[in-house]
């Protein structure tokens, strides 16, 4: 059974934008997309840069330090600098709060 | 883990709150179109005069001009695209990246990454990718430099490495292996280019000589005067981007030619924000930063002036640009503090 983990409310993260959120040894960016909420780790593949100082545009983060490009929903790695993927993790939405499972 | 600290606001203790940051930040298409079709109006404008000139004794004038508004505005935009700020769209990017990379030319590729690493350790010596010339500068270095004759080699010997893959070890340093290969291939193709281009008089074609390769060479210098004033006379080695990097006043002229990068302390503390919002975002952070410096033709002739009396061995103090302590001296020998990587 998924073990799901309170997060914050839907409200306390602006359209387009994400914030940081950890969890004992877990650090996590959780996302406010055009297409949903969506949690992915919180630090760049690259170079180990926190995402959140990046730039959310169209379901992409941008890296802050080198510009490198993540797809939000899958944590695909879109271009140069970055090759590998950012984990991603599952996210739920109920009663205006966001819940995250680290499993 | 990373070993370093980067270059950027958080190094050199500026803060701005995300919200703010985040509203100056957002990337347009607009602003950058913009920007694009006034670019080439005036392109068209200064073109057609080189054409209609070009029997006459105005055309060397005809050709700084036009070459000034091709180079300058090219170097601008590949820098801006470099960074994916110009555009929202990313496609568009990229193509302008490549169009204005070839202008400026460097492979576009070697030019994104060594850039990158000049915003990450920006102006440490070993370190960064872009330290066009020997600190503190003298005369001969300043020559060098503003000719263009230092970029143009540099450029070549760029091409010549990445064609025969003997890749440099600063190159290694700052590339991400999967892209070296890429990096070949473009320059390659490049290369193809600048083969037509330079070859077409000998088939009797004499525009892209008259409106691309000559104005690119003659609008060379006004480029370097900008790009040098960014950290010259400035601290090397230091974690705050505020004592290695220079902002200096701009008017309407500048702002066009540079797309605002006479904002370029601003621009190293947060180089995610696009050309168009760099004012806004220095209103926002003047009462953390130290006044700018004076005009484009004012703080070039303060460096000028600094680095003949450092050549002939007299005081080296400026009467108002920004110089580190070690630069200003009382004359006599001063030792070399960094050699040039580009």
């Amino acid at each position: 059974m998924t073990a799901w983990i309170d997060v914050c409310s839907t409200t306390d993260i602006d359209d387009d934008d994400l914030i940081a959120w950890s969890h004992g040894e877990h650090q996590l960016a959780i996302y406010n997309t055009s297409k949903g909420f969506f949690a992915t780790a919180l630090m760049c593949t690259h170079e180990a840069e926190s995402l959140e100082y990046g730039l959310v545009m169209d379901c992409v983060i941008e890296c802050p330090l080198h510009g490198g490009r993540f797809d939000i929903c899958s944590g695909k790695a879109l271009s140069a600098p970055v090759f590998k993927d950012l984990q991603t993790y599952p996210v739920k939405v109920e009663h205006g709060r966001i819940f995250v499972s680290l499993d | 883990m990373r070993d370093y600290v980067p270059t950027n606001a958080a190094s050199s203790g500026v803060r701005l709150d995300k919200k703010t940051f985040k509203a100056i930040a957002q990337r347009s298409n607009l602003q950058g179109l913009q920007y694009l079709s006034l670019w080439s109006l005036v392109l068209i404008l200064t073109g057609a005069m080189v054409l209609l000139l070009r029997d006459t004794f105005w055309l060397v004038p005809a050709l700084v001009l036009h070459g000034t508004f091709l180079t300058v505005p090219a170097y601008s935009m590949s820098h801006e695209t470099a960074h994916g700020t110009a555009f929202r769209t990313r496609w568009l990017n990229e193509l302008v990246f490549w169009l204005t990379s070839v202008v400026y030319m460097e492979e576009p590729l070697h030019r994104r990454y060594t850039h990158t690493n000049h915003h990450t350790h920006t102006w440490h010596v070993g370190k960064d990718s872009q330290m066009p010339f020997d600190t503190p500068m003298r005369f001969g270095g300043w020559l060098i430099e503003v000719s263009g004759i230092g970029l143009l080699i540099f450029h070549m010997s760029v091409f010549v490495r990445l064609c025969t893959g003997r890749y440099s070890e600063t190159m290694l340093m700052v590339t991400p292996a999967q892209e070296l290969p890429k990096m070949t291939r473009n320059a390659w193709l490049i290369l193809l280019v600048y083969i037509v281009v330079a070859g077409s008089p000998f088939f009797g074609v004499w525009w892209p000589m008259l409106l691309i390769v000559l104005p690119r060479l003659l609008g060379a210098p006004v480029m370097l005067l900008f790009t040098l004033i960014q950290h010259v006379e400035l601290q090397e080695n230091s974690p705050s981007i505020v004592e290695s990097t220079r902002s200096f006043k701009g008017n309407w002229l500048s702002s066009f030619l540079y797309m605002n990068m006479n904002n370029h302390v601003e621009h190293h503390l947060y180089p995610q924000v696009p050309f168009h919002a760099l004012p806004k975002l220095a209103s926002k952070l003047e009462d953390q930063l130290p006044d700018r410096d004076p005009g484009f033709w004012r703080t070039n002739w303060e460096v000028l002036a600094v680095v003949t009396k450092r050549s002939l061995g007299l005081k080296t103090k400026a009467p108002s640009i920004r110089q580190a302590p070690h630069m200003v001296t009382h004359g006599g020998p001063i030792e070399k503090i960094a050699k040039k990587t580009m």
